[in-house]
């Protein structure tokens, strides 16, 4: 399959994200704890810097074996609409951790089920792009 | 494709043999796109905008409806 730069980019975001936080809620999601314990923030953070290093990381290889860089109407149009679906997903989550925050003690189930809704919103923004820059617009 | 109803078609192809074969990745840096686009545009699955589609027409030297059709009844069909 001939994929451009940025549909590279976006399957390496979408599989270090997916990879990232999927490890990341297999491993925290079981403890369901009261409130975030200060060993869960820690793995947080490690999440976050393991995240951002695959993709820079990520980048700097695909750069240096596409040549073909840019990007035009039909990308940015692309990715506005990427957005636009991955807002639905992530309003729907700060509706569902609000009712979450009120109805519960604690802050471990609203703050994962509002880190679990944004990171299912950069998935479906993701997704969508690629889904769209596979089969045309 | 086209967004109200109708189908915009295109002879980008044919125009593209008759300039000596050129590529879709040559006539995409001509044009300004990613060859991407290009394909996806001489399949009918993308509209480009007024701008691309003029400077697709300029880089083969003719008017806009040459390259571009629009074909409100075959999509009522």
């Amino acid at each position: 399959m001939n994929l451009s730069f940025q549909e590279k980019s976006l399957w390496l975001m979408f599989a270090s994200l997916f990879g990232v936080f999927g490890f990341y809620f297999v491993t925290v999601l079981p403890a369901d704890t009261v409130d975030v314990q200060p060993q869960q923030v820690v793995f947080f953070v490690l999440a976050v810097v393991v995240l951002v290093i695959m993709a820079i990381i990520g980048h700097v290889v695909i750069a240096l074996v596409d040549r073909h860089r840019e990007t035009d109407e039909r990308d940015r149009l692309i990715a506005l609409k990427g957005v636009r679906n991955g807002s639905y997903v992530l309003a729907t989550g700060v509706f569902l951790a609000l009712c979450v925050a009120m109805l519960t003690k604690g802050n471990f189930m609203f703050t994962h089920l509002l880190l679990g809704f944004w990171v299912l919103a950069q998935l479906v923004e993701i997704g969508s792009q690629l889904f769209l820059l596979r089969r045309g617009m | 494709m086209g967004k109200g109803g109708g189908l915009i078609t295109n002879e980008i192809r044919a125009l593209r043999f008759h300039q000596g074969e050129m590529t879709q990745q040559e006539l995409a840096d001509r044009v300004g796109v990613t060859r991407q686009t290009i394909n996806v545009i001489e399949g009918n699955k993308y509209s480009p905008s007024l701008e691309v589609a003029f400077r697709i027409a300029r880089v083969f030297g003719v008017s806009l409806e040459r390259v571009f059709q629009y074909r409100e009844e075959a999509a009522r069909r």
